[in-house]
This record gives C-alpha cells, structure tokens and sequence, in this order.
C-alpha cells in the first residue's frame, strides 16, 4: 500500500498552480488545513478561490502542484469530501423536487445500475431535516427561495457524511435569518470533528463565523488561526488599495483604531 | 376511415419507434440547452448519407444510416474541438459546422445526381413515409430498444449530469464519457428518425415534444415518458397523414403535428399554461375585496401621516397583488374614495373619503389609536 503523504493534514496543496490562456490564475499555492477546523477562504474577485477549490476537487486541471486529502489522492478519497458549488452554476428550472436534488449526492456511492431505495431516501430525509427542510422535501426546486435552494445544496453535500466539505460562497445572496442557520449547521459539522472550508465573500464576518483564515489573491498571502491572520497588513497585502474601510473592520492586534471609537 | 393496410402499419410503427426515441434523447437535450446541437448533428448527417449511398450502391440503407452516424458523429467532435481549442462561442461553433456540414452535403448530394438509385436520396431532405417500406423494422426496433435500454440503465448518472455535471464530477462519476455517450444514443436517435423527418426538420421532433412535456410534468421521469409519448403521437399523426397524399413530404407534416401539442401545452397545461394563469389572475382579482382596498388606502395614510394622503393606482396594484381598477370604479361609484390625477405626468392617484373612512369605521379608528 502506498504510504500516505501528510495523513494527519485534512487538505494539503503544494505548489498548485492552475493557469488559464497561458495565464496564471492561481500560483505557486501552499495550503495546509487541519482537521476539525471551520476554515474561510477570502480574497478579493479574481483571487482564485472558486478555481482553488475546483482546482483541488480535480474539476480544473493544475499545470502544477499535488494535492493530498487525509494523506490520499482526492481520487481515492471521493468518500471523504463533500462539495457545495456557487448556487448559480446551476438551472434551477430542472424537474426534480429537493429530495431528488438531496439523493443526487448519494449517487457516486451507490454505483453504476443501482437505483435509490429506502436507506437512501432516509438519509436523504435525515440530511434535508439537518438543514431544516424536511417540510420542503416535495417542492419543487424552481418554487424555493434562494436561501432554501443554498440549503437544499448543503443537505446534499451532508447526505454523503463527509469528513471534509468545501463550499463555495454558500451565504451569498441569502437573507440574514438564513446566513444564521447556515453558519449554525457548519458549526454543528465542525464540532462532530468534521472539516469546513467556505470561500466568503463578507470580511465583516469572518472573525465571528470563522476559526482558521485563508487569504488569497493568485498567491497565498497568509494562512492560520484567524486571530493571527485577520490584521491590517494582510488585508491590505491582500486586497491592496480595493479595501477603503479596513479601519472600520474589527482587526486582531495591529488594527488601526475605529474611527469614533 | 383509412383501411390499416400493411404498409399503414409498418408506416406507423417506424414512425412511433422513431418519435418515442426523438422525444426521450431530445427531453435531455432540451435539459441541457444543447438543442442545436441535434439540429447540427442532423444537418450534418447528410454528407454522411450521400458518401454512404456512393460507396456502397444504392440499395444498402444499412450503409447509408451508417454514413449518416459518422458524418454526425465528427460534425459533434469538430463542434468540441472549435469551441475548445479556437475558443468559439457555442454559437458560433453550432453555426459554422451546421453550414459547413450541409453545405458539403448539398454538393455532394447535386453530384450524384443522375446515378441510378439517387433519386432516392431525396428521402433524406424532408422525410418520407415511404421510406420505411425499405427499412427492416426489426432492425430499427431492436436498436431502439438497446437505446432505451441503456437510458434506464444510465438513468441517475444523465439526471445527474443534466443537472449538475460539475458536482457529478467532484463524485467521481466519469462525467465527459457520459457526455459522449449520451451525445452518441442522440445522434442514433436522429439517424434512426432520418428517413422519416429528413435531415432539415430532426431537430423539432428532439425539441417540441420535449418542450410540450415540461408544461405538464414536474419530475424527469415523467417528463421523460410523457415527451417519448408526444413524440410517438406526432410521429404517427405526421406519417399517417402525409402518406395518404402522393407526394406530400412526411418531416413537415410531423413538425405541424409536434407544434401544436407545444401551442395546446403552452395554452392549457395546469400551472404553468397559459390559460391556467390567467385564471389565477382571473381569481386574485375577484377574491380582492372592496374592504382590503379602503384599508390599503387607510394604512398608507397613517404610514405617511397625512389624513389627504393620495396613493397612486400602480402601487396600489404592487401591494394587493392584482389590477384593482375594477374594485377602485365600484368604490368611487358608492362615493367612497376619490380619484385624481397628481404628479409631474399626471397620474391616476386615489385617496380616502369621509364616507370611506365613516366605512372602515371603528376598525379604523382602532388602528389609529394603536399607530398602526
């Protein structure tokens, strides 16, 4: 058996670089997560988040860099992750209720000529109750709101009991209430020892959400505990000159005082 | 009452088998907004039939279809290959080989001209009822059925990727293999339809049965089955009718039949028709009583407190959910509420009467205590 390359690391990248006509998208990325973390993604648009994560997933080919999950290929170690992608990459006009959508994620399991049974239709009723929409289980997707849709995604990502979810800006375009329930359901995740890495697009609330940071602009810029990360000098290494208000954001030890404050 | 002669039946077989697979691939086509593509890979499949009548002679249909299924087959790889490798738009792509491929196909097709046997080439144009006649309809049934055998066996791996390939793919399933294989089972699809719909009109028998079943159906499975029937019905109307007169092209005729199940879908299906919402409307507009009306009025007087308050007819509409013009006349009639025109350009506005207010009566005056 071949031996495991960093097993104890939830996700390990080295050196991945993925580049798009000849250009480089992301590069020269050294990404370790650990285990048992609710990890944030941030970084400004055009940084490579969404194309780390596809990257990683084997849904974008790297020129370069080698990606480990719990010590394994990702091929080997599909079982293990679960995947939320962005919310629009998909035609929520399709015929199918949420349930079906939640079963979906228990296709790569089940196998070739295998159809859904019972087992499977409650977990995926299990998975849909985790997320609240055990009422909703008939609907049709085109009838959900866009918060229910989000959750629909994650129930679905949940269903396969993962030991590492990637999810791809999951409170975009959500109401509060929602953004709330998500980040609840996370935590649940991460407090029964799984591993959550969320690409976020809301600085104001990576410090409250969040206990380990990524941030990301092509190149790493710093990565650790978010009470080491979350300071000025990153968020401007990061963001540069787009990042008007770094003042007013709520920053570990060097922060500038807030104005007012 | 047309006599089932033999031939009607063969006739009717082909053309149920044919609509049934159209209707099938083309509902996961439509899916997946690649409905041109059918429409590429039928254009394209006429160079193929022409190249396979020259080789082979023109008595061997096998070859002919065999022709068909290449020539459509690499009009879908080169399709690939340009939006891939030269960065085409989907379009862009469709348009250059769908002309390139027929245009090819129409040249080769004005060079056989004159061969014996070619003028049964013409088939391929627009379809043929008679046609089937030289086609073994074993063969045709027996292919159909491994076509739809491999739809079932496939069937949550094409759901999934229809809905979701990216996903599909971050489970390991082998998604652009699948792709292929579901583009392959279309171009059978098309091919086995040729002789009867021609190369110019395929593409509306994978599209409009597909699109018919959508209005009346909300899960894939039965929009699926519900497109392969619409598919046979039209299939049948269309090659049934057309051989009862010489010479009339059996493809169009199809296509008119598969139309109007889309107009009679888009007009009466439950839910999403046209008349079904209408109706809604219909009702909303009947349910809106005269009271919630004189209340809508009344809250957005105390909201902007002001007892002139006007409240323009438009927004008035946006908040009680339908057209209330009908209510706003009867309410004005019974002296109610007043209607002026107010603003830059004049718009209708309607605002309160004593009397409408001496009517909303004590409920009013209990909101105007509570601050409502």
């Amino acid at each position: 058996m071949t031996a495991l390359h960093e097993p104890h690391i939830a996700c390990h990248i080295e050196d991945l670089t993925v580049s798009y006509h000849e250009q480089p998208v992301l590069w020269d990325i050294d990404l370790d997560i650990p285990p048992g973390v609710m990890a944030a993604v941030v970084g400004p648009n055009g940084a490579g988040k969404s194309t780390l994560i596809k990257a990683v997933l084997g849904l974008v080919r790297p020129v370069a860099g080698h990606v480990r999950i719990f010590g394994e290929p990702v091929a080997r170690a599909r079982r293990r992750v679960g995947y939320v992608p962005q919310r629009q990459s998909v035609d929520w006009d399709f015929p199918a209720t949420a349930l079906d959508v939640v079963l979906m994620g228990l296709y790569g399991r089940l196998g070739w000529f295998r159809r859904p049974g019972r087992t499977e239709r409650a977990r995926a009723m299990t998975a849909l109750a985790e997320v609240g929409l055990e009422d909703y289980a008939a609907r049709q997707i085109s009838q959900l709101s866009g918060g229910q849709q989000q959750r629909v995604f994650i129930a679905r990502a949940l269903v396969q009991e993962a030991d590492l979810y990637f999810l791809d800006e999951p409170m975009a375009g959500v109401d509060a209430v929602t953004e709330a329930a998500i980040v609840t359901l996370l935590r649940r995740q991460r407090d029964a020892g799984r591993t959550v890495v969320v690409v976020h697009h809301d600085l104001q609330t990576v410090a409250r959400y969040f206990d380990w940071l990524v941030m990301l602009n092509k190149r790493i810029i710093a990565q650790g505990p978010v009470s080491e990360v979350y300071t000025a000098e990153n968020l401007r290494a990061a963001y540069g000159g787009q990042l008007a208000l770094i003042n007013a954001l709520d920053l570990a030890g060097g922060g500038e005082a807030r104005p007012g404050a | 009452m047309p006599e089932l002669s033999h031939t009607l039946v063969t006739v009717a077989l082909a053309a149920a088998l044919m609509g049934t697979l159209a209707g099938v691939l083309g509902s996961f086509l439509v899916l997946r907004g690649q409905a041109l593509l059918g429409d590429v890979i039928s254009h394209a499949a006429l160079p193929g039939v022409v190249l396979g009548f020259m080789v082979s002679g023109s008595r061997d249909f096998l070859s002919i279809l065999l022709g068909a299924l290449l020539a459509g087959g690499l009009a879908g790889l080169s399709v690939q290959w340009l939006r891939r490798g030269a960065g085409l738009k989907p379009d862009a792509a469709l348009g250059v080989v769908l002309a390139l491929f027929f245009a090819a196909g129409i040249v080769l097709y004005s060079q056989v001209q004159g061969r014996p046997g070619s003028a049964g080439l013409q088939v391929f144009l627009f379809g043929q009822a008679a046609s089937v006649l030289r086609t073994d309809l074993m063969a045709m049934a027996l292919v159909a059925a491994l076509v739809l055998a491999l739809v079932l066996a496939l069937w949550k791996e094409f759901q999934f990727i229809t809905f979701d390939a990216e996903a599909a793919r971050a489970q390991g399933l082998p998604v652009s293999a699948l792709e292929t294989l579901l583009g392959v089972l279309v171009a059978v699809a098309i091919v086995l339809g040729l002789a009867l719909a021609g190369v110019v009109l395929m593409v509306a028998m994978l599209i409009a049965p597909a699109v018919a079943a959508r209005q009346w159906v909300d899960r894939l499975a039965s929009m699926v089955l519900l497109a392969a029937g619409f598919g046979a019905l039209a299939g049948v109307a269309g090659a049934v009718i057309s051989a009862q007169a010489a010479g009339l092209a059996t493809g169009p005729v199809m296509v008119l039949a598969a139309s109007a199940l889309v107009a009679l879908s888009l007009l009466f299906a439950p839910g999403r028709g046209l008349l079904a919402r209408l109706a809604l409307r219909w009702r909303a507009r009947r349910a809106l009583h005269g009271r919630q009306v004189l209340a809508a009025l009344h809250g957005l007087e105390l909201d902007h407190a002001n007892p002139d308050h006007r409240s323009e007819e438009t927004m008035l509409d946006a908040y009680l959910g339908t057209r209330a013009a009908p209510q706003l006349e009867r309410l004005a009639r019974e002296g109610l509420i007043r209607r002026e025109r107010h603003g830059p350009e004049g718009r209708i506005h309607w605002e309160l009467t004593d009397a409408g207010r001496a009517r909303l009566g004590a409920g009013a005056a209990d909101s105007d205590r509570s601050g409502a």
